[in-house]
């Protein structure tokens, strides 16, 4: 019998934790232009999707946007917790601290920080304003993340390496390297998608001249949005969805 | 090393990205105002990119511009109260007429004014009108006063725009005082009367009006005239109002900021919204009253003749078109109004 | 090696930069004042730390800290049995793919689906009518219980994913021990199982309050005119108010209370970090 509860309550969890995604899905296909009840089926919003050059627009600019603000900070990541792995006897507080400040801190805080440091340097805002930002939420991401598994390595296959007479470098690119490759990956995954589903550190300190997709679908759904939205939505979805189980198989794969 | 070689690349994509800049126009204006298909006209016509945002309140476009001390926009689209304030504060430019030859096709009544005479730094472009809103199918009482929505019977019921101007205008009509009334006591008195008024109010918006409208969310309350028209064109009980103690007009205009990084682009625009067929664009998409008249007599006669969108010239009599109040009695405006929405 | 140091020292000044000094500036431009023509000018003042407690601003902090606590308890209530059912499973990782899903996709985009499911003819009222339960739809959207809807529903992962992992390390065998020793299923609960789970709830916990404080495209989204929250507040104080200096001060509130949050965590824990 309870076994039968178990199923029942995990599966009423799950349906209503996807039930607004596939309502979203249906209404894709609604007729109506303004309102949000059934009209009738049709796929003209995904030929309309498709004929938006502005929405496609903000689209490629989250999508460099985000790969590249997550490859620097994955990058970052890395170079600062190979240093601290292999020099540090000691760990460095200040640097913890901000790290762990920045982590915790609500996005809200660290937007209008920037946004008052942005406007007392005179940074315009636009796309560089923008990539500051997220390079700067998503390092301390990708320092944990890269260094929960640098820390579960085992220092003497560099220290070996090393006594076999590899140099520094090489010894750092042909054993820690491949050994951290998945969790770089995760951690630019990680980074990647923080930065482009962002919308609040963005609202405060994005320009008029890169518009990027989670400020133009805010603006949009607070206008009153026709089913294109949803089109967009459920893409996205699809892709999201691809990039988790991707994510996830490659963990299963390396950590095996 | 290969991430050295990939960091130099990625840099090099980031530059070239800034440095391919193409002819290019900032806009930054009212949402549903300006349709996305015109701009594309614009954009295939001169070749000039345009970059749109949209704001949904002066306020807001405000706070923007005093924001970034550079502005990052060439043209806007304040309400006239509001250019009289920009004026005020040096943000525009005054405009060369020479260089906007269908300046003859706006309707001469816009053309004479006092919040900007001459229109040396604007050119107006809609207009339009508050008033009340109902869907018949919920509402029995039909509300022909500003008063009305002050029924108790009407709790958590109204709509009312996010707007200080226009709610405090809708207070001060129903105590008998002009919109534009700058008097402390009297805007005193159109809070306490707000007040009382609170538990009426289910939500403040400015966005997405016509959907809340057809789809029954709100079926009483304040809302601009061009908005109801488009909400009626999908559900057919929606009704406006003008009510009789008096309602204000408004008249959007556009105008170039001073400083503006693209101003050559900013003048190609302003000449291509005043052409007739954009006009008439205008306000067959979005459903408003324009100011220009040749653009106007293209229009098919169901909607020149329709009293939504331009009202019959007794009806017209009522409306005062909003003013600046100067910057003290704004700040006024802004303590009430932030105790007004806060207090809810 | 040179190139290693070079980067090394471009973090560490981006991270002091972009990371240390704008939150500083923050909590000097909370004592600023403001005038017509500056955002932010000297003198200082203590003026918008003492209006966050007047009557005015209360009332919004109050009903924040409210709204925070129900989203907070909705979602451990409701993600407890649903981590134990899930870290007793056989399908774990399958079970947890599943749940970061909807976590990784956009949580705007979700929200705003929300809207037609709340709306006054949306699907959750048409169902209801459907099921005869009411006559009339009822006006769902813009009031609290949708601001709490959407809370909980975008939180909830944050609180499940904690919760699994410190479950996941539970061991089960000490159901048996305590079995054999008298225990009934009550004592399991109470005495065994729930205080190795603390540690999870308050993790679950910290990481659901305060972002329920500060999400504040989700009211702004699914609120009325009575749901403005600390994250609408300074969002309103920054870009309509144009009040920098008192934004500033609602943010260093928001910090300070996350840290006393914090420190509470900590404390009874001892000094680990």
């Amino acid at each position: 019998m309870s076994d039968w509860i178990k199923k029942i309550y995990i599966g009423l969890v799950y349906t209503l934790l996807y039930f607004p995604i596939f309502v979203l899905m249906l209404y894709s296909f609604n007729q109506a232009q303004f309102s949000l009840q059934w009209h009738g089926f049709s796929t003209h919003w995904y030929h309309e999707l498709f004929q938006d050059a502005d929405l496609w627009l903000a689209f490629t600019h989250s999508l460099f946007l985000g790969t590249c603000a997550s490859f620097i900070a994955s990058f970052a990541g890395l170079v600062i917790c190979i240093h601290l792995f292999l020099h540090s006897h000691r760990p460095n507080r200040t640097l913890q601290s901000t790290l762990l400040m920045l982590i915790i801190l609500p996005d809200l805080v660290l937007g209008i920080a920037l946004l008052i440091f942005f406007n007392l340097t005179s940074i315009p805002l636009g796309f560089f304003s923008l990539l500051i930002a997220h390079i700067t939420f998503c390092l301390p991401f990708a320092i944990v993340a890269i260094n929960s598994r640098i820390h579960n390595l085992d220092i003497n296959l560099y220290y070996s390496a090393l006594d076999l007479g590899a140099t520094r470098s090489r010894a750092i690119t042909h054993v820690l390297l491949p050994l951290l490759w998945p969790a770089v990956m995760s951690a630019f995954l990680l980074g990647f998608t923080l930065s482009f589903d962002d919308v609040i550190i963005s609202y405060f300190v994005a320009g008029p001249g890169y518009n990027i997709l989670p400020l133009t679908i805010y603006s949009l759904v607070r206008k009153g949005v026709t089913p294109e939205l949803n089109a967009l939505c459920s893409i996205t979805f699809f892709l999201s969805m691809l990039l988790v189980v991707a994510a996830h198989r490659l963990s299963r794969k390396t950590s095996s | 090393m290969m991430f050295k070689r990939l960091f130099i690349f990625l840099l090099a994509c980031l530059v070239s990205a800034q440095l391919f800049a193409e002819k290019t126009l900032n806009l930054y204006i009212w949402g549903g105002e300006i349709p996305k298909a015109l701009i594309q006209t614009f954009e295939h016509e001169t070749g000039i990119k345009v970059n749109f945002s949209t704001y949904d309140s002066n306020e807001t476009l405000y706070a923007k511009l005093k924001a970034t001390p550079k502005p990052m926009y060439d043209v806007v689209l304040p309400s006239a109260y509001f250019v009289e304030r920009l004026k005020k504060q040096k943000l525009l430019t005054s405009l060369d007429p020479n260089r906007l030859p269908n300046l003859k096709n706006l309707d001469p009544t816009f053309t004479d004014n006092n919040y900007d005479p001459q229109n040396q730094y604007s050119v107006p472009l809609i207009w339009g009108i508050t008033g009340i809103f109902y869907n018949q199918a919920w509402v029995k009482n039909i509300p022909t006063h500003w008063g009305d929505l002050w029924n108790p019977l009407l709790r958590h019921q109204l709509m009312l725009l996010d707007d200080p101007r226009e709610v405090f205008g809708m207070a001060l009509f129903k105590l008998g005082y002009n919109p534009n009334d700058s008097d402390p006591k009297h805007i005193e008195e159109a809070f306490k009367s707000l007040q009382e008024l609170a538990p009426n109010i289910k939500l403040f918006v400015s966005e997405g009006i016509q959907s809340i409208l057809i789809d029954g969310d709100a079926v009483l309350g304040s809302t601009w005239n061009a908005d109801a028209l488009k909400a009626y064109r999908e559900n057919t009980d929606i009704r406006f109002v003008y009510p009789d103690d008096g309602f204000v007009m408004w008249i959007d205009c556009l105008a170039i900021l001073k400083n503006a990084p693209h101003p050559d682009e900013a003048y190609a625009f302003i000449n291509f919204m005043l052409k007739a067929s954009s006009g008439a664009s205008l306000a067959l998409i979005e459903g408003h009253a324009i100011t220009n008249q040749a653009g106007k007599k293209r229009l098919p006669e169901k909607i020149q003749n329709n009293p939504m969108t331009y009202p019959a010239p007794e009806v017209l009599k009522r409306g005062i078109i909003q003013r600046d109040l100067g910057e003290k009695t704004i700040e006024l405006y802004n303590t009430y109004w932030q105790k007004l929405k806060f207090s809810l | 090696m040179k190139t290693k140091n070079l980067t090394l020292y471009a973090i560490y000044t981006w991270l002091f930069l972009f990371g240390f000094i704008p939150l500083c500036l923050v909590f000097v431009a909370s004592f600023l004042s403001r005038d017509a023509t500056h955002l932010m000018t000297l003198p200082f003042t203590l003026a918008h730390y003492k209006a966050l407690f007047s009557p005015l601003l209360g009332h919004v902090m109050l009903r924040s800290l409210m709204m925070a606590l129900i989203t907070t308890l909705a979602c451990l209530v409701i993600a407890y049995p649903f981590s134990y059912f899930m870290a007793r499973s056989q399908h774990k990782s399958l079970l947890l793919l599943f749940i970061i899903i909807p976590f990784w996709t956009s949580s705007l985009v979700r929200t705003y689906a929300l809207v037609a499911i709340l709306k006054f003819n949306g699907i959750l009222n048409t169902l209801l009518i459907n099921m005869h339960l009411i006559t009339t739809p009822l006006p769902l959207l813009y009031s609290n219980f949708a601001v709490l809807s959407g809370l909980t529903y975008t939180l909830f992962p944050f609180m499940v994913l904690p919760l699994f992992s410190n479950m996941e390390h539970f061991d089960f065998k000490l159901f048996e021990a305590a079995e054999d020793l008298g225990a009934n299923r009550l004592t399991l609960f109470f005495r065994v199982f729930l205080p190795n789970t603390k540690r999870g709830i308050v993790s679950g916990s910290l990481l659901v309050f305060l972002p329920a404080m500060t999400l504040f495209y989700i009211p702004n989204v699914l609120g009325g005119a009575r749901s403005i929250l600390i994250g609408n507040l300074i969002q309103n104080q920054f870009l309509v108010e144009e009040n920098w200096p008192a934004g500033a001060a609602t943010s260093i509130f928001l910090t300070v209370l996350l840290l006393l949050l914090l420190l509470m965590y900590r404390k009874p824990r001892g000094v680990k970090s």
